[in-house]
């Protein structure tokens, strides 16, 4: 089969935009061998990209002694998690439902990325009410690293992932706190929080890889990150603590295995992603989003509306934070919108083509979808 | 012995990705940590790492069976004992007691491989597991990558009892299986393997990237149509033999369209339209009200430099 060349520039257009490094092969270990970038006519398995399933202990054992993010509080910039880690935490995150879970996270590190390879569920629940819920499954995580040891997994644990069901990816105060008890006694350590339930609803990975500043430091003001609506009876708790830690760029990786198994799982797979309906499963949430957006609209108008009666006293910085506030609320309806639109654009694609047949007479009720028509 | 007659025990079985990325995985790092001896100095001295000269890795499947579904869910692995052929049972019965903890309703299903072919060993491995479950399933995954190869190299084979030369003997049959899937496993094998744009970009990358999805898997319905069709017309020219049973087949599936025709179901359809374009009046409402706010607001911090009075001025 040749790749399509429109679909070849895609690629090259979104490997771009995304900063995709293909990994390099290490001069010694592997045997050489010409690979292109994922075209189809590969015939040998890239051994340079299944380079980073080894686990070489000397150079980690020399890693720790060496410390060197003791002196950098904001020494590691990047987390790269394999495809089999996203896959469990995700799936753990999303059968807690609307309780938060928590698990741990193995893997190793590598100049300033932590590489996550894998991770395993805990059986603690209701992480968001006492900082150490990790000491009831010490006993837990000692018997599985020991198991895993055995059974040929050699990696430390390097942090901890927990899920936010349905309020966004940013640590509590309580998570601030057991992350900075984690990272003065078990360095290097990182925080990983997941929202399962936008997941669903966006369509797209909900995840956040965050690291504490410690005690005391003040942060060089960084550009805010992609912008995400945190509900009114948490807002409070996010403003206190957002300034105490900062997030870490994400990036995957798999195995040429893991990809050439799941192409061939999308030969499956394709049915299922045609019968998602995510308007029907996600109601509840939506619903929710739309009275805390009630709210916050609610509240933004009482603001608004005591600064009327003094723009001359009402200093502006004031005034341009209401502002801001609405435009928040205008970003958040935005986005709802287009998940709605989306999924019953699904719906529509659907009842066209399977329900459409008898319809061919008389003109379709439907037409080709509602397009969007807020433009952020 | 494995046979390729299919199995008719009547079970059927749904396999989770998770548990294919998961053996996968295993069998790389075992396979990665073999390729390089020098840099691990006690991985080597214990067994599983380099007991199989055909590089197999050994594990558990973990699951729920409900009636006659089989749903396989997760897995993790094992220790294979060279020598006897055997996985280590201590350990296994470990791991099982930890993974109840955490998730209480998965039982032991059976257990996984990695190679081309059932072999003759594997049924020692096979009946020493029909102690925990009667009828234990194993799940075999081939492992080299062959391009050409359009179907998941996935098989699952049941034991059954067959009489061969007068022998009752237990010999492996396979048995076919669905993926299935819950919606969050779907959203993130989906962006790892197309690897989706993560954050969140505009509206137009974000109706781009779902609707590029859609588009994929209406592909693949149209060309598995065209398979159908091109078979039919096959058939209709007298080209291949009449086959009636697949005639049958694909006359119920025509006579399933349309799929939902009913009063109800217009008007829910209508009624969820309207709710979402709804929605986006409302969405627009406040995205107008905003601006204009915004221009309330500089028109005057404009306009009151010039006056003094407090309170309202132009407004």
């Amino acid at each position: 089969m040749e790749p399509f060349p429109s679909s070849v520039i895609a690629q090259k257009t979104w490997e771009l935009e995304n900063n995709i490094i293909t990994v390099d092969p290490p001069p010694s270990s592997t045997p050489p061998a010409p690979t292109t970038t994922a075209t189809a006519t590969t015939t040998s398995p890239d051994p340079a990209s299944d380079a980073i399933f080894c686990y070489d202990e000397s150079a980690q054992a020399k890693f720790q002694q060496e410390k060197p993010w003791a002196n950098d509080p904001h020494y590691f910039k990047r987390v790269k998690i394999s495809a089999l880690a996203l896959l469990k935490m995700v799936v753990h995150a999303r059968s807690g439902g609307t309780i938060e879970v928590m698990g741990l996270m193995q893997g190793k590190t590598d100049g300033d990325a932590i590489i996550v390879m894998d991770a395993f569920a805990l059986p603690v629940e209701g992480t968001e009410t006492r900082v150490n819920a990790q000491a009831d499954a010490y006993e837990y995580m000692v018997d599985y690293s020991q198991t895993n040891k055995q059974a040929g997994r050699l990696e430390n644990v390097v942090g901890w992932y927990h899920s936010h069901p349905g309020y966004g990816c940013w640590l509590s105060g309580i998570d601030v706190s057991t992350q900075m008890l984690n990272q003065q006694f078990q360095e290097p350590f990182l925080a990983v929080v997941i929202d399962p339930t936008r997941t669903v609803s966006a369509g797209k990975v909900e995840i956040g890889a965050f690291r504490t500043y410690p005690e005391g430091y003040k942060p060089p003001d960084e550009p805010v990150s992609e912008y995400q609506t945190i509900p009114l009876n948490k807002i409070e708790d996010f403003g206190v603590h957002c300034k105490q830690y900062y997030s870490l760029d994400i990036t995957y990786f798999k195995s040429s295995l893991d990809c050439h198994l799941l192409d061939l799982l999308w030969n499956k797979y394709w049915v299922n992603t045609l019968s998602s309906s995510p308007l029907l499963g996600n109601g509840d949430y939506v619903a929710g989003q739309i009275s805390d957006l009630a709210e916050k609209l609610e509240q933004a108008e009482n603001q608004l509306s005591h600064s009327r009666f003094g723009p001359l006293i009402a200093p502006p910085p004031r005034k341009k934070e209401e502002e801001s506030q609405l435009a928040k609320i205008t970003r958040d309806s935005a986005k709802i919108t287009v998940e709605q639109v989306h999924g019953l654009m699904s719906q529509v694609i659907k009842d066209i083509l399977f329900n459409s047949v008898r319809q061919s007479n008389r003109s379709s009720s439907e037409p080709s979808g509602p397009e969007p028509m807020i433009e952020t | 012995m494995a046979s390729s007659s299919t199995s008719s025990s009547g079970l059927t079985f749904k396999l989770h990705p998770l548990v294919i990325v998961n053996i996968s995985d295993h069998y790389t790092r075992v396979k990665s940590q073999m390729q390089q001896p020098s840099s691990n100095s006690n991985s080597n001295s214990s067994s599983n790492s380099n007991s199989n000269s055909n590089d197999s890795v050994y594990g558990c499947v973990i699951g729920v069976q409900r009636g006659r579904t089989v749903e396989i869910f997760n897995s993790f692995e094992l220790l294979y004992d060279e020598s006897t052929h055997s996985l280590d049972r201590t350990f296994l019965e470990k791991k099982q007691e930890l993974y109840k903890k955490v998730f209480p309703h998965f039982y032991i299903l059976g257990w996984y491989s990695t190679g081309t072919d059932a072999h003759e060993s594997d049924m020692l491995i096979h009946k020493a597991l029909m102690d925990i479950n009667e009828s234990p399933v194993y799940v075999l995954l081939n492992p080299s990558i062959n391009h050409a190869q359009k179907d998941l190299p996935v098989t699952i084979y049941e034991s059954e009892m067959h009489v061969i030369d007068g022998n009752p003997q237990l010999i492996f049959v396979r048995s076919s299986y669905t993926i299935e899937t819950v919606e969050a496993e779907r959203i993130s094998v989906d962006h790892v393997a197309h690897l989706k744009p993560s954050d969140g970009g505009s509206a137009a990358t974000q109706l781009a990237a779902h609707l590029t999805g859609i588009h994929s898997a209406i592909k693949m319905l149209n060309s598995r149509i065209r398979v159908l069709h091109h078979y039919l017309l096959a058939m209709q020219k007298g080209d291949i033999p009449c086959e009636n049973a697949l005639l049958r087949q694909v006359s119920s599936l025509l006579r399933r369209l349309p799929a939902i025709e009913s009063e109800k179901f217009q008007d829910d359809f209508l009624m969820e339209y309207n709710d979402t374009l709804l929605i986006t009046y409302l969405a627009m409402f406040t995205n107008c009200s905003s601006t204009m706010n915004e221009l309330v607001d500089k028109f005057n911090t404009a306009y009151d430099r010039h006056s003094r009075r407090g309170g309202r001025t132009a407004f």
